[in-house]
């Protein structure tokens, strides 16, 4: 932006200068430096700006999708980086992913990102996200839902052949079942591998390590033996760190309105 | 007229140039419509799409000139407006049966949806 307004300006600042007669004890390097100071207001700052406008366009097309599928909406809200996020019923992923896509108004015709989060207090511990981008209106939406390890998830390949991949990538590393996959197989792990990686009970040091035996003169895969016994470090700090993420906060229902502003359909 | 037959390309990879996209969309238009009849009159789904296409067909039956047609709409290409009348066709044809618009299967358990936990 600076140098934007440098460049415009050098030729007026050099003109006035050359009319006054003292460009000659100028020397050419301290022009740009007035001119940087000159423009001083111009500055942008990088953080992210609150767009109350965009956020009510966003709401009222949240409450639209909400309106046209009450069977499978629970909730609607925005978070508080502006971000659409449509909260729904595990048994209606096709139909919403079907409706975003291809509804007049929608057209999220682009699956960006598909994964779980595992919360294991949960009764239903991972929570499945659907990240879609609507290049006709330029928006984006979150689609959310839930399952358990053993309740299938339905599988959006019918709709979203891009889908495949990110779903083979959250049986690998959540062990979700995905119902109707066309080719539902392990993705990014090895061939063999036990368990699912990302699920907060699959221990740091996994349960087979490999090594070459000399001997054999082959990779052996064994059960993993740890040197000493799993010790469980205290490591909270004796201090107060976030004050605003109070357990009794948010069950009183403020944390829950600063976290995510709480606009809701129901 | 004139812009039909000028016109060699949509610039879109996989997206030929309708021969006539007035009456083909007409057509699309009018078997969305079919459908969206069988569904129940207070749908939200059907009240929003008929809203939608009542709108589209009023233009595309106003004038011959597509050029005009495109502006008035301003949803792109007539071309991809007839991808838009496919896809809505075909989705209203599958909510015949899926039903979305019936009360809501069930709510979340409590502190489903809740963060931080």
């Amino acid at each position: 932006m600076a140098s934007c307004v440098r460049r415009a300006l050098m030729p007026i600042g050099v003109n006035i200068l050359r009319q006054h007669g003292i460009i000659s004890c100028l020397r050419p390097r301290t022009l740009p430096m007035m001119c940087r100071f000159a423009s001083h207001d111009a500055v942008q700052t990088t953080i992210l700006k609150r767009d109350d406008a965009r956020k009510e366009e966003l709401l009222q097309f949240g409450n639209y999708v909400a309106e046209n599928l009450p069977k499978f909406v629970q909730k609607v809200q925005i978070t508080d980086g502006g971000e659409l996020e449509v909260l729904i019923h595990p048994e209606g992923v096709v139909v919403t992913m079907a409706f975003l896509k291809d509804h007049t108004n929608a057209q999220f015709t682009n699956i960006s990102d598909l994964c779980a989060v595992d919360v294991p207090s949960r009764q239903y511990r991972f929570e499945i996200v659907y990240n879609l981008l609507s290049l006709r209106f330029n928006t984006r939406i979150r689609v959310k839902t839930y399952t358990d390890e053993i309740t299938p998830m339905e599988s959006i390949c019918p709709v979203f052949r891009g889908a495949d991949w990110y779903e083979r990538e959250i049986w690998d590393m959540f062990g979700v079942f995905f119902a109707n996959h066309p080719d539902l197989r392990r993705i990014l792990t090895d061939y063999g591998f036990e368990g699912h990686p990302f699920r907060k009970d699959f221990p740091l040091s996994g349960f087979l390590e490999l090594r070459y035996d000399d001997e054999e003169k082959r990779i052996l895969s064994e059960p993993v033996e740890l040197a000493q016994e799993f010790r469980k470090f205290d490591l909270r700090s004796p201090w107060e760190q976030f004050p605003a993420f109070r357990q009794e906060a948010v069950e009183e229902g403020e944390g829950v309105e600063k976290l995510e502003s709480g606009e809701e359909k129901k | 007229m004139a812009a039909r037959i000028l016109k060699a390309s949509t610039g879109l990879t996989g997206l030929p140039v309708s021969q006539n996209p007035r009456k083909m969309l007409l057509h699309l238009y009018g078997l969305t419509f079919e459908s969206l009849e069988k569904m129940p009159a207070s749908a939200a789904y059907r009240k929003n799409t008929e809203k939608i296409l009542k709108h589209r067909v009023d233009i595309v039956k106003s004038t011959e000139d597509i050029i005009q047609i495109e502006k008035k709409i301003n949803c792109g290409q007539i071309e991809e407006i007839i991808v838009q009348a496919k896809n809505e066709l075909s989705l209203a044809r599958r909510m015949l049966i899926w039903q979305p618009w019936e009360p809501l299967l069930g709510d979340a358990p409590k502190d489903q949806w809740k963060w931080p936990i």
